[in-house]
């Protein structure tokens, strides 16, 4: 019997199908690269008894497991199960494996789970995310980083969240050591100064990275108990005009970044190119035919910013142009 | 209860410039107080500094500024008539007892002079109190030198070696470091000679070598320390060295007995 | 005189404390630690018995209680100088064996070192001190090892046991507040720490020879000088003047005193250009040898109450518990 398999269908089941003939590589999306140790060992599983033991881990924090026969794919989606649902990840039917594959992975740093810089809990934010978007076949990157480091790289992204404080601070604390002065000099923006011994700190150009807060040995300086966010748009690779996102919206909120992908969602669906290949097009293609005043009407449908977020009117990309 | 940090306003008598940086304030003070000690100086929203006392009248103190840091520049552009706020007398200061009937030598650097020159005016007024005394002051630069008349008095009196580091060409004075002139110093009785050494910390710590090589006691040299105070008494701690608090204990130590602190 | 009492009898008590007293404890803010989803215990005023935090040795000390962070000496135009003046009230102060030691340090600098100090004495004679018994050892703590796991010279104990609260008091001022019949007398001895982690060996052979140790330039070298250490201590009392002016009005200010940490740059600046500690090792040497040597020559007991904050508080995993331990066994 020939091997009669439906590439699209495959593809869409979460499968590359790869260049030895009959062979494929499944691949285990982990939201924001957070997984429970014991979901290794399943995967080590898999890849022993249906793949060549050889495990790739993937730019998008996840791993494809090389080598598998694509005939095996009902067997190896059973043994997904588990881990599925250990993830938490949506799913309509059970034990029929990862769902669509256009929406990628949400990637994210480690977070304030670990890291001292980090402005919040990226996994979880990341897991929010995916619970609201996922499956879906749209072409969308998400990505999430603790801090204006951006070790996730978003900005690479179509959607970039970086985590943001707003500092707060308390003179009667203060001891005048600058710590925060020259911490923001050498890791930041400089955006603080001492005058008459207290710290004066520039609104317009402190990007909430939260270093003064980290280094300040008294607590005069302390997180807000709100966490911001700075949300970039429509960075890309890719080989026409790769760019890096540019800032949309700073000081933002979590509700506000999550109506804004939805919304997003919606825009694509009017407008994606009919002629789209595989009925994928980058969303900045679409924003860059369409307009992005008409772009930001769609995105900001029933969005109510906070008062302290600023948005920036209208966003330019540049970037490097392949396509000219 | 008293409350040692509110300062008193003390008139500017008369200010006598010595240099284009460094004055005497000649405030009004009637109250005890010793060469050695100091004032908490301060012009209210421009801060304190401990300032010591260079010279002592009946009914005046005067205090040697140099014009450095925040607060000095401040009082330079305040001229007689006005007030200054100070507060103090603090520290020990120098006892005369120490050094009465003895062989004195006084080795002070720049502004180092001014804690000691209450002492080198009272022998020069007093010269029968004292078996000899030297003054060996040193300066940077001509330009640099400081009490330039009281000097003319103290020679008629003392023995004087008025140096300066660097000079231009054809100056007649006195050339290099104070250290220089500690061996050939007249000594009848190493015995009954004291040392006061005031200045840079690392003058004194070339001047107590070149001391202790003439064969002089630990114990016959004084030194007068100069750090950073913002109290004056014993609160704040900056200028403890040590078990020791220069404003409390000092800024006046007997060489034998300080020799230990570290700062 | 011991007592037992219930919850709600005990809040009464302190409902009517609150009124002639104002009330310092460790509380837990929430979120206000140095990173994100942290947060810090330190003293703050408070309302009722829950806000205070019983269970965790607070990270900064009692002492901001006495001696504030900023405190404004005076306040002046260009002829007059006005005090600020004093609250009315009288102070209550929770607090732990190790730091009801410390209060006696501060008194020593404030007291007993020179003049004594307007501003601490003033709200030292109003202060009342609330024992809190510690039923386990902290983490990075060695009270045990300097002998300031237990205490006498407390006003008043009050610890939480289950549905009860049991109380000793000492001071006839407070007893007064306990005469309901709602309390029971009882045997009360507070809780204390038999036994710490931490075990430090005080080193008995230091000399000005320890000065030239090679470990403070070892420690040094890791030292980021950010005086978090000095923050946190409970006997740390340097402060450095402060002289602003108004804004608006350029010929009035005040005159402020602020905590000063000796491990951060400026502490021995001098007009003209001199400064004394220069390298991060001998500012730490400084300190260290300040905590264990130099005040007990002045005072006759070591300056250190072990309370273990310094550790838990360094950025830089500078255990001053082992640089101690170090001392014991390199200098004897």
């Amino acid at each position: 019997m020939g091997l009669d398999i439906n590439t699209k269908k495959a593809k869409k089941n979460a499968y590359r199908i790869g260049k030895v003939r009959g062979e494929g590589a499944s691949r285990i999306r982990v939201p924001g690269g957070y997984l429970k140790a014991e979901i290794l060992g399943m995967v080590q599983e898999i890849a022993e008894k249906y793949g060549n033991g050889i495990v790739h881990l993937t730019t998008r924090q996840g791993f494809e497991i090389e080598g598998i026969r694509l005939e095996d794919m009902d067997a190896i989606n059973e043994m997904l199960q588990p881990i599925i649902e250990i993830l938490e990840i949506n799913q309509q039917d059970p034990g029929t494996g990862y769902p669509a594959s256009g929406t990628r992975n949400i990637c994210a740093c480690i977070g304030n789970n670990v890291c001292p810089f980090a402005n919040y809990n990226t996994s979880k934010f990341a897991k929010r995310i995916e619970k609201e978007i996922f499956p879906n076949d749209l072409h969308f990157k998400v990505a999430l980083t603790g801090c204006s480091n951006d070790c996730a790289k978003v900005r690479l992204h179509d959607f970039g969240i970086i985590g943001m404080t707003m500092p707060q601070y308390d003179p009667s604390r203060c001891v005048s050591c600058q710590a925060c002065v020259k911490g923001c000099r050498s890791l930041s923006v400089n955006a603080l100064r001492m005058e008459n011994y207290k710290i004066i700190r520039d609104e317009e150009k402190c990007i909430g990275c939260g270093v003064c807060i980290t280094k300040c040995p008294t607590r005069a300086w302390t997180r807000s108990p709100k966490k911001y966010y700075k949300l970039t748009l429509m960075g890309r690779t890719g080989k026409k005009n790769p760019r890096l996102g540019e800032d949309f919206l700073i000081w933002t909120d979590e509700d506000t970044i999550v109506k804004i992908i939805l919304n997003t969602y919606r825009f694509v669906k009017e407008y994606i190119s009919p002629d789209a290949p595989g009925g994928k097009e980058h969303i900045g293609y679409i924003i860059d035919r369409v307009g992005f005043e008409e772009y930001k009407k769609w995105a900001l449908d029933g969005v109510t910013l906070l008062p302290e977020t600023k948005m920036r009117e209208c966003v330019y990309w540049s970037g490097i142009h392949f396509d000219r | 209860m008293k409350n040692e940090y509110i300062p008193f306003p003390a008139q500017v008598k008369e200010i006598i410039r010595h240099t284009d940086i460094e004055y005497t304030f000649r405030m009004s003070y009637e109250g005890e107080v010793k060469p050695g000690q100091f004032f908490e100086v301060s012009i209210p929203k421009y801060g304190e500094a401990p300032i010591s006392v260079s010279g002592i009248g009946k009914d005046y103190v005067d205090l040697t500024i140099r014009k450095v840091g925040r607060v000095t520049n401040r009082i330079f552009e305040h001229y007689e008539g006005n007030s200054l706020l100070m507060r103090g007398p603090y520290g020990n200061g120098f006892d005369i007892e120490n050094f009465r009937g003895k062989e004195v030598v006084v080795v002070a650097g720049g502004t180092g002079l001014s804690p000691v020159k209450g002492i080198v005016d009272y022998f020069s007024a007093n010269p029968q109190d004292a078996e000899k005394v030297t003054l060996i002051a040193g300066f940077k630069s001509p330009e640099d030198i400081l009490f330039k008349e009281d000097f003319k008095e103290w020679e008629k009196n003392l023995q004087v070696f008025k140096t300066v580091d660097t000079a231009p060409e054809g100056y007649e004075g006195l050339t290099g470091m104070v250290t220089k002139y500690i061996p050939d110093l007249q000594i009848d009785d190493i015995e009954n000679t004291v040392f006061i050494t005031v200045g840079p910390p690392v003058m004194i710590r070339f001047t107590i070598m070149e001391i202790l090589k003439l064969g002089a006691a630990e114990s016959s040299i004084w030194i007068s320390h100069e750090r950073k105070m913002c109290c004056g008494l014993g609160k704040c701690g900056h200028c403890k060295m040590n078990a020791a608090y220069v404003c409390l204990d000092g800024p006046v130590f007997n060489y034998a007995e300080s020799k230990d602190l570290i700062d | 005189m011991g007592y037992q009492l219930s919850r709600k009898t005990a809040d009464e008590i302190f409902g009517r404390l609150k009124q002639d007293y104002d009330i310092f404890a460790p509380k837990l803010y929430p979120g206000e630690g140095c990173f994100s989803d942290t947060d810090v215990i330190r003293y703050g005023k408070v309302g009722s018995l829950d806000e205070i935090e019983w269970s965790k040795r607070s990270d900064y000390s009692f002492k901001e209680a006495l001696l504030a962070v900023n405190e404004v000496l005076f306040y002046f135009t260009e002829k007059e100088t006005r005090v600020p003046s004093c609250t009315d009230k009288k102070l209550l102060i929770f607090l732990r064996s190790c730091d009801l030691h410390a209060v006696k340090r501060l008194d020593a600098i404030y007291l007993n070192n020179g003049p004594e100090d307007f501003y601490y004495k003033r709200l030292r004679e109003k202060a009342r001190f609330v024992l809190m018994g510690c039923s386990e050892t902290c983490g990075t703590g060695f009270c045990v090892s300097m002998g300031t796991n237990r205490t006498e010279e407390y006003d008043l104990y009050l610890k939480p046991e289950g549905e009860l609260y049991r109380a000793d008091c000492r001071l006839e001022e407070l007893q007064r507040y306990f005469l309901t019949e709602e309390v029971s007398v009882c045997e009360a001895v507070p809780d204390y720490v038999r036994e710490n982690k931490e075990k430090v060996t005080f080193p008995e052979k230091l000399s000005t020879e320890t000065f030239s140790n090679p470990l403070w330039a070892e420690y040094g070298s890791r030292c980021i000088g950010c005086g978090r250490c000095n923050s946190v201590c409970p006997t740390c009392t340097c402060f450095t003047m402060q002289d602003i002016t108004y804004r608006d009005n350029e010929n009035a200010g005040e005159r402020r005193r602020v905590w000063a940490s000796c491990q951060v740059d400026g502490y021995t600046d001098i007009a003209g250009g001199n400064s004394f500690r220069k390298t991060q090792g001998e500012k730490m040497r400084f300190k260290v040898m300040h905590k264990i040597y130099d005040f007990e020559k002045r005072f006759g007991y070591p300056m250190c109450v072990g309370c273990g904050r310094c550790d838990e508080v360094c950025p830089e995993y500078i255990s001053y518990v082992n640089i101690i331990n170090r001392l014991a066994k390199e200098e004897g």
